[in-house]
Formats: structure tokens, C-alpha cells, sequence
């Protein structure tokens, strides 16, 4: 008996060791240290909590121990006492929880009526979508879309519309604050404000309601940056996809960016009432698309994103290493070595019959589908698949090669020659060198 | 500690006409030998459910794990929790309701023999039912609580949440069954003098769960048949394309759902409750008190299901009101907890397994009481929902609560049960595995959640700070396995060759103390009358009881009639002798003595005796496969539906038609045969 007790003890002390080991590590998507006030305010909540919480956990198991110890049957000891009941004890511990209660609900009440009231009305608005396995993220202020990669500016209120496509999700920020599910059929609403004090930060989200086969793969990233940052940023994404105009040519200290007709929106110091003038109704594919026609001319071998700072787009993408995915590509994926792809002939592809035109939208071209992802600037992405692998040549190669054995239960089809579809046993039919084009392309749209 | 391992060779079947074979249990009504069906079966799916964990734990063991595939751990996660909840710990509580309510409450066996038989049946078939969709690939993987719209044939064209939808609706019936009949037997069948203050506190609980399950399970029956209709009939109850709402299963589910987590945990509560006062020696601390707070949370979990959805912005009001009735509801909960500690304070506690189990649910069911006030505020829910913090949390509550009650039950009742003591070195050793395996499994997962790792993700990213947390847990899960083997061995070695265990072997104070172990099918041989809530302590220790309320003229007047022929003084020295559990003496004499007790307690029959016990009958289990029979068609429906919208129209319902008549007919004439046959001989 002594010794599984010991054991016990040895257990004990391991299991915190570890504990305490694990606390002092750094946590990227920790509750405990939040960068809005929401994130705060329920962080002081917690912190009640966990105050009144570790305190009935002491007393409590103190006097169980306690009791359990003195009190165990020796040899020679008396009968115990015939006790049966006390009232005033009764009455002791009935009302000395409620009054932590009490305690615990006056804040607990107050928190809930200021983070459900309306958002102050200058708050930026974002139109969330979910999507069976990823994320919509509109700025009707600006009248752009965008998908998987939410940007917002430091200091400033933002008023999330949740909204589902599909089935049921939530949206989750841990470092940003609470969550709230999209509910389908309805609108469900959740603001914060990041805190004013950071810097450019990258934070990981996820999608916190199970949704179906790839629920653990609708993750998305979210932005913290600099509010003049973001007005470069969101004029940017306004901006239709100029292919290749943005891109610095090969080999050219990345520093320069090719001055090009619509470069002039990015750079100015775009105020950020002008892009606010835009009607929350104008969704990127009314956007009027200036008929400029793509000058593949300039590109040849481009860079391939690595998502590092890109001082062409007049904005830092902050980066971290646990915003930066490391999913492994699932084994038997191959792809040809040494391709690099010439964007000219995967733009055609794009637009060619039953290809990415019939379910992902490019601003500024014909392609104007809401079923997949928006594609407009999917080139200064840091993730594709809703945050699950880096946006690079080798991963979204093989991701349009078979996009399902990378993310199951996608209907995004298989279009590797010689695969056939997992749903509709439909053979693909791009090759690699095709596919190596259409990956140059939309690595191009910068 | 025990010592005593040499057995004693002796069948435990010491009276005569114990029937024998597989058709005995087929055809049987006996509620003890229900209640044994109800053990093994539910512990055969407890199995199941521990070895879908344990494959869950191993995914998880570290990042981006790939031992299954998305779609098979969204199966097991999903069975994993439908498999504990319907077919683990209800039917483990389930096992006491039909072994002890009679026996506790002094009666020969329940209102509704054949019913009873006829429940589980139901339930066993209902259990096979959900478990043969792992042959087809398809298992139910929507969740245990089975969200709308992902259930609906838009997202989920297979027969995996027919399986769900169909297997919780023949599950119901066995439950609702169930609970009309031990409603109606503690009511109506409890021993002359057994009124309501007196009944023992494990029928006490089990009394006000059949209420909660007469209560839940209607809501969660109307929120099947609205899944079941949209899947079959095209109706648009969860229709989002025809503008349903999808809160309204959310609201259906979580009120059943929150009751329901009442119905897991209150039979653990109030096994507890038979196991402290029998160790420490002590009369249960507060008896009205521990009474009332179960009403009260019977009452109160009717009024706090919205708590699971906190995140789904209902606004603020009632997040308002539901957590504050949520928050109310832990006061009655930690009355319990301080009326155990109160138990236990002055007494003498001897730590049996059993008791171990008992002060482990005391000391671990603190802690999912305590994190569950940290998600009643909603605020701060938003934080842990749909997070690890709440697998945390729940498991706590059923692993450290529920099971924890239970494994200290089958400890605490395996000699009433089999006639034979379990093995108390491997008992503490499975104990110490179960209680440092189990906070090793789950403890992390607080940790985990707060760091930011939602629920029902079949992997997770490397780097993301979730690493070390789950491979404590998967650790833990494997020490719990472990722990579950050495149950499992301790169980079947000393179902066979325990020491032999009497009447009496922990000295409880309770009327199922008072007859033969395992009893013989009338229970007792003359009705017992019952003056006091501790009729044996009466008897035996009436020290001990002297104060409680109800017992101060029974002090006088207690003349509890023991059962068997030799009622009377020779049967209480018989007993007195067996007091001191025969475990936990040493030497020969106490086999000696066993033995001689096993002897002089030969039973006779209850032919012999004259007392009329309900025939046994197989229509029940006809009956039972009636209706799996016509739910298989409706399955076979589904099929068909799904075969024909694939096929553009093409196609015939015709075979499922069919099946679903021939059921149909199977239930209404076996049934009305049943009918129509008597329920006891004629004498």
C-alpha cells in the first residue's frame, strides 16, 4: 500500500515538473497574455477565476487529505461518533459558495453587457465567411475580398460579421480575444480592439467548431500592423491584380519596385477616409477591373514568394516561426523537379476550360467566382489551403496537382494527369509543366 | 490488506435452481441477472470506447500525426464519446439500477420484470447496431452532439449519422423503458416501512435520474425524428437552403444534453454515498441535506443548457441568465462535496478499493466542479470552448466522477453480485493507475486548451506549444489502459476463484447486506420491514445509528427479517460473523469460516419457499429485435435515398419497405404474444 503511494507522489511531482516546465515555455497562441481589450477583459475574468478557483481546490483537497488521514481506521480506536448532520454547517457551506459566486457573476455579468453591445461606429468592418475549410474575409469599407489572411490595424476597433457558407464555424484569435461561432442563416457579431502598443505581429487563428473533415485544417493567419501600413495594405488589395506588374524583374535588388500604372494607388499615402468611400456592396468582382492587359513580357523567372518582407508592396508582412506551417506533405506527392513555370502560359491555363477560372475569383479579370478562395494577390500570401502549408512553388504545385490528399474532403478536384478525383473518380489532366505554369502565375499576383 | 488469495472451490451458485446456459440468459427476467447482462455489456463497450481513445491519444501523441486519417479520427472521436455515454457509463449506472434498486428498497425484484429484460435487450442490440457501421466504414462522425447543419444529407450523405440518428433513437427506448419501470418500482415496491427518508441515497439518485431520463429523453427523441424526417422525408426542420435555424437542434440537444451529464453523474454520486459511510463507520453526514441538493441539481440541470453555447450569440440576456443559473447549480453540487468530507471527518476510514475509488471521485470531481464555474462565466467561456480546457473539464466530471463512482460500485457490490471477493492488491493497484494515468491523461489538457488548441482536430501544427501537453496525455491514456487490464484481470480471476465473500462482507449498514450473496432470485425470503435508514446498523452496531432521524423508536422496535430459511438469530450471528470482510482477514479461519457460511447458507428454492416469481420468457428479446429489425430498414432507407440521388433518380425504396414491415410485424405479434402470456405461474 506503500508504495503505489509513493508512486503516486513520484507521479505527482513529475506530472508538475513537467507542469511548470511546459508554463515557462513560449506559448504563440496563448489566452493568458491577450493584445485586445476583449482579450484583456477576459483575461481578468480568468484571473478571478482562477483565484477563487485554486482557492476551493485548496481548501477543499486539504480537508479531504486532511480527513481521509486523521481519521483512518486503526486497530484499537473507539467506534466513531454517531454524527449524522449539522445545520449550521449546512447552512455555512450553502452560503459561503454563494457568496464567491457572487463575487464571480457581478464581473462576469458586467463583461458580457460591454463586449454585446453594438461596436462604435467608426469600428473597421470585416465580413467573415466561413467556407468548408476556409476562411472569406471581406472589408466592405474598401471594397475588397480576400481569404485565409485577416490584416487589421493596431489601435483601431474592428467589428467582425460572422457569417457561414456552409456548415457550422467559429472564429478564434486566442491572442486576440473570445471566440464566436457563424452560425448558418444567421449573422453573429464580435469586436476588439488590437492593442495600440503593438508592433507588426503575426497571430495564429483557427476555426474552434467542428465542421466536418478538415475541420482541423481551417486555420487562418491574422495581421496586427501599423494603421498607415494597413491603409497601404488595404489600397493594395484594392488594387486589382495587374499580373506581374508588380514584381520586381529577376535578379533586381528587390528594393526598386517596377513603377507601373497601378502602382500609384500603393504608394501614395492613401487617406484612410478615400477607400472608405467605396460601398460596402462593392465586392471585388464589381470592382470596375481596368482593362490592362497582363504584360508578360516582364517576367521570367520569378521569385518565388518566401513571404518575407516584399518593401514593393509598401507594407510589412510580419512573420513568425509558429505562424509559419509545418504540415508535411502527405507521402507519394511527387512533383518534377527543375520546373520553373512560365506565368504567360498558366495565366491561360487559369482561364482555360473547366480550370481555376470556374471557382476562384481574380479582381481586375473575368474570373469572378465566389465557390473558392479569392486569388486576387494570393502572390503576397504567406500560407495557401487556409493556413496549412507555406505559400511556396512546391507546396501549391502540388496542392493543384491533388489538392484532396493534402487537405481531405475538399471539393477543390484533382487536376495531376494520370490521378483521378477521390469523389468523382474524374481524371485529372494538367501535367507538370502546367501546373508548374499556373504556380508561376499566381505566385506573380503580388 | 488482503491476504486471503487461496480460494475457496465452491460454486457461488449456492442455491438450487439457478438455471444455467445461454438460453437462461436469453429468456431471463430476473433483475439481477439483468443487471449482470447490463455489467459485462456495458463494460465490453466501456472497452471499446478506451481502446477509440487510445488510438485518439496516439494521433495525438505528437504533431501532425498520421496514424489514421482525418475521417477515421472524426469516427472515432465521435464514437469515443457516443460509445461512453450511451453505451459505457448509462448502461454501468444501469447495471445498479436493475442489481440494487430491488434489493435496496426490499422488493423481489422490479415492477416490470419482463420490461426490464425487454430495456436491455434494446439496448444491447441498439449498442451492436451503432458499432456495426466500423464494418461499413461509417461510422457516425458528426460529434457526439451531432451539430446541424453538418448532419443533414447536404454534408453528409453517408450512413454514418443514420447509424448516429438511428442508433440514439433504439437507445432511447431502452432508457425511457428503463426508467418508467424503476420509477414505478421505487414508488410503488419499496418495503413495507421503506418511506421516501429512509431509502438508501444510491436509489435516492437513481430515483431522481429516472425522472431526469422520462424528462430528457423525449427532446432528444423529438430532435432525431426532426434529423431522421429531413434524412428520409425531405422535410426542412435543419434545412438551411429552406432558412432553418440551426439553434434549434443546439436547443433540442443541449436540453437533453445538459440533464443528461446529471443522468451520467448522479447513480456515481450516489454509489459514493454507500461506499463513505460504510468505511468510515459512519452514518452519510447531512442525509436530508444530500437528498435535497440531488433534487435541486435534478431541478436546476433542466435550466442551464445554454451554457454549451455561449459562443453561439444569443445575446447578452441570456448568456446573463444562464450563467447565472449555471453557477447556482455548484451549490448544491458542493454541498455534496463537503456532506462527503463531513462523512468521512471522525470516522474510521479504511481504504479499501472501493473506498479509494470513492474518496478519488470526492477529491477529482472538485476539479471538474471547480473549472466548470470558470466556463459559467461566459466571457471567459469564449476563451476555453470548444477548447482542450473543456475535454479537461468533462472528463474530470465522467472519468474522475462518474467512473471513478462506478469502478468504486463494482468493488464495493462484486461480492452482492458474484458471492466472491475481488482481489484488493490488484484493486489498489488498478486504483493508483486509474487516479495517476487519469490526471496524467487530463490534467495537460487545461494547459493545452488555454494555450490555444481547439477541440476535435485531428492534428495539430508542429511549434504551436501543444507538443509536450499531449504526449503527457497520451502517457496518461496508456497508464489507464494498463489500469484497465489489471481491472479486467482482478475481475474474471476473482469472478472465478475469490475468496467466498457472505452476506456481509464490508459491514453496510443497508438492506441488500442483509441476505445471501449473490441472492437467490426472490431476493428475500420474507419481506423485510423497515424502521430506520440503517437497518443493519441497527441490528449490528446500533451505536451508530442511535441519533439518525427515523431510527429513534426503531431503535426499539428494528426487526429487520433477514431472508433465507434460517431467518433470525442464527442468520445474525451468521452475518455479525461475516462483518469484518472475509478479505481482510488472514489464516484458515477466515476460509473456515467462509466456507461454513457458505454452507449453512444454502437456499432453497423459491418453488420451496412458495413465492411466485415471473417465468422466464424470450418474447422480450423478440420484441427488442422487432424493432431493430424496422430500424435497419429505415437505415436501409437512408441507403437507398442517398443511391437514388447519386443515380439521378433512378432507383427503388422498395426493399427497405419490406424490411420495415417484416419488423413491424415481428414487434406487433411478439409483443402482443407477450401479452397474452401470464407473468407468473398459477398456483
Amino acid at each position: 500500500m506503500l508504495r503505489p503511494r509513493r508512486l503516486a507522489m513520484a507521479a505527482l511531482t513529475a506530472m508538475l515538473a513537467l507542469t511548470l516546465a511546459a508554463c515557462s515555455q513560449d506559448q504563440p497562441n496563448t489566452t493568458f497574455d491577450p493584445h485586445s481589450d476583449f482579450g484583456g477583459a477576459i483575461d481578468s475574468l480568468w484571473d478571478k477565476l482562477l483565484f477563487w478557483g485554486t482557492l476551493v481546490f485548496v481548501l477543499v483537497e486539504a480537508a479531504l487529505i486532511f480527513v481521509v488521514v486523521r481519521y483512518r481506521h486503526r486497530e484499537g480506536r473507539p467506534e466513531p461518533k454517531h454524527v449524522h448532520g449539522n445545520t449550521t454547517l449546512e447552512i455555512l457551506w450553502t452560503v459561503l459558495p454563494a457568496v464567491i459566486l457572487v463575487l464571480i457573476a457581478v464581473p462576469t455579468v458586467k463583461t458580457i453587457f460591454r463586449f454585446q453591445a453594438a461596436a462604435p461606429a467608426n469600428a473597421l468592418q470585416v465580413n467573415v465567411t466561413g467556407h468548408q475549410w476556409w476562411w472569406e474575409f471581406e472589408y466592405p469599407q474598401y471594397g475588397f475580398r480576400t481569404a485565409n489572411e485577416l490584416y487589421l490595424p493596431v489601435g483601431r476597433t474592428v467589428n467582425f460579421h460572422l457569417r457561414t457558407q456552409d456548415v457550422l464555424h467559429s472564429f478564434w484569435i486566442p491572442q486576440l480575444g473570445g471566440k464566436r461561432d457563424l452560425i448558418t442563416n444567421r449573422t453573429n457579431y464580435l469586436w476588439f480592439t488590437p492593442d495600440s502598443t503593438l508592433g507588426s505581429d503575426v497571430w495564429n487563428g483557427f476555426c474552434a467548431e467542428y465542421c466536418g473533415a478538415s475541420h482541423a485544417n481551417m486555420k487562418f493567419r491574422a495581421f496586427t500592423i501599423p494603421a498607415a501600413e494597413f491603409e497601404r495594405w488595404a489600397a493594395h488589395q484594392k488594387s486589382p491584380a495587374v499580373f506581374g506588374a508588380t514584381v520586381p524583374a529577376a535578379g533586381a535588388p528587390g528594393a526598386a519596385p517596377a513603377t507601373t500604372p497601378a502602382a500609384g494607388t500603393r504608394t501614395a499615402a492613401t487617406p484612410p477616409g478615400a477607400p472608405a468611400t467605396a460601398t460596402p456592396a462593392a465586392g471585388t468582382a464589381q470592382t470596375p477591373a481596368p482593362a490592362t492587359a497582363p504584360t508578360p513580357g516582364a517576367i521570367a523567372a520569378l521569385p518565388v514568394s518566401t513571404g518575407q518582407t516584399d518593401a514593393s508592396l509598401g507594407f510589412t508582412i510580419p512573420r513568425a516561426d509558429y505562424a509559419d506551417p509545418k504540415t508535411p506533405i502527405p507521402e507519394g506527392l511527387t512533383f518534377q523537379s527543375g520546373l520553373t513555370g512560365d506565368p504567360e502560359r498558366g495565366r491561360q491555363l487559369y482561364f482555360g476550360a473547366g480550370t481555376c477560372v470556374v471557382c476562384h475569383a481574380i479582381a481586375g479579370t473575368q474570373a469572378a467566382s465566389p465557390i473558392g478562395p479569392n486569388l486576387t494577390h494570393v502572390g503576397s500570401r504567406t500560407t495557401i489551403a487556409a493556413g496549412l502549408y507555406p505559400n511556396d512553388f512546391e507546396h501549391l504545385a502540388r496542392w493543384i496537382k491533388n489538392a484532396p490528399a493534402m487537405k481531405p474532403g475538399i471539393i477543390m478536384p484533382v487536376f495531376g494527369k494520370g490521378l483521378r478525383d477521390p469523389k468523382t473518380n474524374a481524371p485529372g489532366r494538367l501535367d507538370d509543366a502546367q501546373i508548374a505554369d499556373i504556380v508561376a502565375y499566381l505566385l506573380a499576383l503580388k | 490488506m488482503a491476504t486471503a488469495t487461496a480460494p475457496i472451490h465452491a460454486t457461488a451458485h449456492y442455491y438450487h435452481e439457478e438455471p444455467t446456459g445461454v438460453m437462461s440468459w436469453l429468456t431471463t427476467v430476473d433483475h439481477k441477472r439483468i443487471g449482470v447482462l447490463y455489467l459485462y455489456t456495458s463494460l465490453f463497450f466501456f472497452l471499446v470506447g478506451g481502446l477509440e481513445a487510445l488510438i485518439i491519444r496516439e494521433q495525438l501523441n505528437g504533431p501532425n500525426g498520421t496514424l489514421v486519417s482525418a475521417e477515421t479520427y472524426n469516427q472515432l472521436f465521435t464514437m469515443h464519446g457516443t460509445t461512453m455515454i450511451f453505451l459505457g457509463i448509462m448502461p454501468l449506472s444501469a447495471a445498479f439500477f436493475n442489481f440494487l434498486i430491488p434489493l435496496q428498497i426490499g422488493a423481489r425484484d422490479v415492477a416490470f420484470p419482463r420490461l426490464n429484460a425487454f430495456s436491455y435487450w434494446v439496448f444491447l442490440l441498439g449498442g451492436i447496431f451503432m458499432n456495426v457501421s466500423w464494418l461499413f466504414a461509417a461510422a457516425p462522425d458528426a460529434g457526439w452532439f451531432g451539430y446541424a447543419p453538418l448532419t443533414t444529407r447536404t454534408y453528409s450523405p453517408g450512413l454514418n449519422i443514420d447509424f448516429w440518428a438511428i442508433g440514439l433513437q433504439i437507445l432511447g427506448i431502452s432508457s425511457l423503458a428503463a426508467a418508467f419501470n424503476f420509477l414505478t418500482t421505487i414508488i410503488n415496491m419499496r418495503a413495507p416501512g421503506m418511506n421516501l427518508m429512509r431509502m438508501p441515497m444510491f436509489t435516492w439518485m437513481s430515483f431522481v435520474v429516472q425522472f431526469l431520463l422520462v424528462l430528457a429523453f423525449p427532446v432528444i427523441t423529438i430532435a432525431l425524428v426532426f434529423l431522421q424526417f429531413d434524412r428520409l422525408f425531405g422535410t426542412n426542420f435543419y434545412s438551411m437552403a429552406a432558412g432553418a435555424d440551426p439553434l434549434l437542434w443546439q436547443h433540442l440537444f443541449w436540453v437533453f444534453g445538459h440533464p443528461e451529464v446529471y443522468i451520467l453523474i448522479l447513480p456515481a454520486f450516489g454509489l459514493v454515498s454507500e461506499i463513505l459511510p460504510t468505511f468510515s463507520r459512519k452514518p452519510l453526514f447531512g442525509y436530508p441535506v444530500m437528498v435535497y441538493s440531488g433534487i435541486v441539481i435534478g431541478f436546476l440541470g433542466f435550466a442551464v443548457w445554454a451554457h454549451h453555447m455561449f459562443a453561439v450569440g444569443m445575446g447578452p440576456i441570456p448568456d446573463t441568465v444562464f450563467a447565472l443559473t449555471t453557477m447556482l447549480i455548484a451549490i448544491p453540487t458542493g454541498v455534496k462535496i463537503f456532506n462527503w468530507i463531513a462523512t468521512m471527518h471522525g470516522g474510521a476510514v479504511r481504504f479499501t478499493t472501493a473506498m479509494l475509488f470513492g474518496i478519488g471521485l470526492v477529491g477529482l470531481f472538485t476539479i471538474g466542479g471547480i473549472s466548470g464555474i470558470m466556463h459559467s462565466s461566459p466571457p471567459a467561456d469564449l476563451q476555453q470552448t470548444d477548447t482542450y480546457f473543456i475535454v479537461a473539464h468533462f472528463h474530470y466530471v465522467l472519468f474522475g466522477g462518474s467512473m471513478m463512482g462506478i469502478f468504486g460500485g463494482i468493488y464495493f457490490y462484486f461480492p452482492k453480485m458474484f458471492g466472491r471477493m475481488m482481489n484488493e492488491t490488484l484493486g489498489k493497484v488498478h486504483f493508483w493507475l486509474m487516479f495517476i494515468g487519469m490526471n496524467l491523461t487530463f490534467f495537460p489538457m487545461h494547459f493545452a486548451g488555454m494555450y490555444g488548441m481547439p477541440r476535435r482536430i485531428y492534428r495539430y501544427d508542429a511549434g504551436q506549444g501543444f507538443e509536450v501537453f499531449n504526449m503527457m496525455s497520451t502517457w496518461g491514456s496508456r497508464m489507464l489502459a494498463v489500469g484497465m487490464l489489471v481491472f479486467i484481470y482482478n475481475f474474471f480471476r476473482s469472478k472465478m476463484a475469490g475468496p467466498v465473500a457472505g452476506n456481509d462482507p464490508w459491514g453496510a449498514p443497508t438492506l441488500e447486506w442483509s441476505i445471501p450473496s449473490p441472492p437467490p432470485d426472490y431476493n428475500f425470503a420474507q419481506l423485510p420491514t423497515v424502521t430506520s435508514r440503517y437497518p443493519l446498523w441497527d441490528l449490528k452496531a446500533p451505536q451508530l445509528t442511535r441519533e439518525v432521524p427515523h431510527t429513534r423508536e426503531g431503535d426499539k422496535t428494528t426487526h429487520v427479517e433477514f431472508a433465507g430459511a434460517d431467518a433470525g438469530d442464527a442468520k445474525l450471528s451468521s452475518t455479525d460473523r461475516t462483518r469484518q470482510p472475509v478479505a481482510a482477514s488472514t489464516g484458515t479461519s477466515a476460509r473456515t469460516a467462509a466456507r461454513q457460511d457458505w454452507e449453512e447458507n444454502r437456499l432453497p428454492s423459491a418453488k420451496a419457499l412458495g413465492i411466485p416469481m415471473p417465468l422466464s420468457t424470450i418474447k422480450p428479446l423478440i420484441v427488442a429485435i422487432g424493432i431493430i429489425i424496422m430500424f435497419t430498414g429505415m437505415l436501409l432507407r437512408s441507403h437507398e435515398i442517398a443511391q437514388i440521388q447519386a443515380a439521378g433518380g433512378e432507383g427503388s425504396t422498395m426493399p427497405s419497405v419490406i424490411v420495415i414491415l417484416i419488423g413491424a410485424f415481428t414487434l406487433v405479434g411478439s409483443l402482443y404474444w407477450w401479452l397474452l402470456t401470464p407473468l407468473e405461474e398459477h398456483h
